[in-house]
């Protein structure tokens, strides 16, 4: 691939997105007789090589995105490649790039050059921006599977925890509850004498709940768009084991704990490594070492104890679990049984599947999508098109030790139920 | 977006220091009756920011709402129906809510706002610095 024709007033800025529109010639495999001019927005600038003015662009998103510079596009957005390429840009000094309060303008300036501002921004924000910026897992395992499977999904979810609904009807008449990461909003209302405001980062399942006549917005529960301390109540039900670093989970508490008033209650359960129903994990995909370490990265307690056990010798598809299940496990010895065992129990982050109907993928041209860019894959026998949502499942005593460096709240109340760690928290200042 | 929404709402871009309240931009304003509720109202009036809850309400094309309140007008009838129709029987339909920092628009459509920041907002923080 070869890009071009980079004409400087091309690079249009609205609001405080960057876009770079660039036109690229592809040239391609099938077609190699017309090259297809397409624009592409640059997404991912890195300040490599910039004194020398040229920038070194790592992925592009197609045109339509650039043209609907929207959340929820983005959600469905295929990376078109991780392709390096050199932008010969002798006005490049002309593009300013300046970090600004975490904002990033790519603007025309009188200022020096993109490396003077670049080395003069920075001040520490990485770290903190590391935890709100969402991790591709996240995005293509989470965000754009409940994009394309929400109707579906919500068709599914009806059924009221109990625990979830006493902790609702103790809420005091005339409470604020605030629900984080609400799905389809089954919990929403739930209370009459109460008032919700939900919040989910899928678009598709917060439409759903508009349509509902639930009062919902689109937010990242890692980063709650909500004052501090004006909730009297919040809950987060099988939210926090979709975000997969600990740094994620411990901000999603965090913000749980911020936006409730002192005394408020917030109510916490996410799925549990000990799944009541064992049959269930063998259908589970766990996820492979090295996309552990890539994706989730150094901090969560599943790359720290490596196993050395291959991913072969786990039960990974539901085929599995139907017998063949067995017979794996009685051509291994005894020490592979017993490694395998420790290496399940240590397992903790798991592609979930999803199985969309053939019927309900054809509404939405999301799967197609999701087809293509080999995020689904298809079943025939089940007739479905397959997700995979990405979990990072809990251990005994983990929301535990999330909640430790909170000061502000304690716990009163925690329990398993129903294959579920829970956690009551108060807010005591 | 109800405006009991707008007043809990603040823009949550990393390094702003006060995101509230967000400036409404309406292009379309719905009203929904709803049933009211005497307690709650008299819970939210407690956290309620005045001010701001005015503000909107006049974006919003409603000025029927005193410029200032304290809690003995909860006595009045009238002031409650008129604080109950503002705070929840206003809805903003289509629209903004711009970050009184940084002007950030923020878009409301359907009544839905999205309060996500951009990726290449956060990705580039990063990767530039």
């Amino acid at each position: 691939m070869d890009l071009y024709s980079l004409d400087p007033t091309k690079f249009v800025k609205p609001g405080f997105g960057v876009c770079c529109r660039v036109s690229a010639t592809i040239h391609s495999k099938q077609a190699s007789t017309t090259d297809d001019v397409r624009h592409f927005r640059i997404l991912f600038i890195s300040r490599a090589l910039c004194h020398t003015d040229w920038l070194m662009i790592h992925s592009v998103l197609k045109t339509s995105r650039f043209l609907n510079p929207h959340r929820e596009a983005l959600g469905l957005t295929s990376v078109v490649g991780d392709f390096v390429c050199h932008l010969a840009l002798s006005s490049m000094k002309q593009i300013n790039s300046k970090v600004d309060s975490s904002l990033c303008t790519l603007a025309p300036s009188k200022e020096p050059s993109i490396a003077d501002s670049v080395s003069a921004s920075g001040n520490g924000t990485i770290s903190s921006m590391s935890v709100q910026s969402t991790p591709e897992i996240e995005k293509k395992f989470v965000h754009h599977v409940y994009d394309a499977i929400a109707p579906h999904f919500s068709a599914t979810r009806f059924a009221k925890w109990p625990k979830v609904s006493s902790f609702l009807s103790s809420l005091p008449l005339g409470s604020l509850l605030l629900d984080a990461g609400c799905g389809n909003g089954k919990y929403l209302g739930l209370n009459q004498d109460c008032s919700f405001i939900g919040c989910d980062i899928s678009p598709s399942l917060i439409k759903i709940c508009s349509d509902r006549g639930h009062e919902v917005l689109v937010a990242d529960a890692v980063n709650l768009p909500y004052r501090t301390g004006f909730g009297d109540a919040a809950i987060s039900i099988a939210v926090l084991h979709h975000l997969s670093t600990e740094n994620r989970r411990r901000k999603a508490i965090e913000e749980l704990v911020r936006v409730v008033k002192k005394g408020g209650h917030v109510l916490i359960t996410v799925w549990a490594v000990e799944q009541e129903d064992t049959t269930l994990i063998t259908k589970w995909t766990p996820l492979p070492e090295k996309y552990v370490e890539e994706w989730v990265g150094p901090g969560s307690p599943r790359a720290r104890t490596p196993s050395p056990l291959p991913l072969e010798s786990i039960p990974e598809s539901e085929e599995s679990s139907t017998g063949e299940n067995i017979k794996v496990c009685s051509e291994t010895n005894v020490y592979r049984d017993l490694e395998e065992e420790k290496h399940i129990k240590n397992q903790q982050e798991y592609f979930v599947p999803w199985h969309l109907p053939y019927h309900r993928a054809e509404i939405s041209g999301a799967s197609a999508h999701a087809l293509a860019a080999g995020l689904a894959t298809k079943d025939d026998r089940k007739g479905a098109v397959v997700y995979n949502r990405y979990y990072h499942v809990f251990s005994e005593g983990e929301l535990e030790s999330l909640t430790t460096g909170i000061n502000n709240a304690r716990i009163v109340d925690q329990f398993f139920d129903k294959s579920n760690w829970c956690i009551i928290l108060e807010k005591t200042a | 977006m109800r405006l009991l929404t707008h007043n809990m709402l603040s823009s949550n871009i990393k390094g702003v220091v006060n995101g509230f309240p967000l400036r409404i931009e309406a292009e379309k304003v719905a009203e929904k009756s709803v049933e009211m509720n005497r307690e709650f109202l008299k819970k939210m009036f407690q956290k309620v920011h005045w001010k701001a809850f005015v503000d909107a309400s006049r974006a919003m094309g409603y000025t029927e709402l005193p410029e200032k309140a304290d809690s003995s007008m909860l006595n009045s009838d009238e002031f409650l129906n008129r604080f109950h129709h503002a705070l929840l029987e206003l809805h903003l339909e289509e629209g903004a809510l711009v970050c009184p920092e940084t002007g950030r628009r923020f878009p409301v459509n359907k009544g839905i706002p999205n309060m996500l920041l951009p990726q290449e907002e956060v990705l580039l923080s990063i990767i530039i610095c």
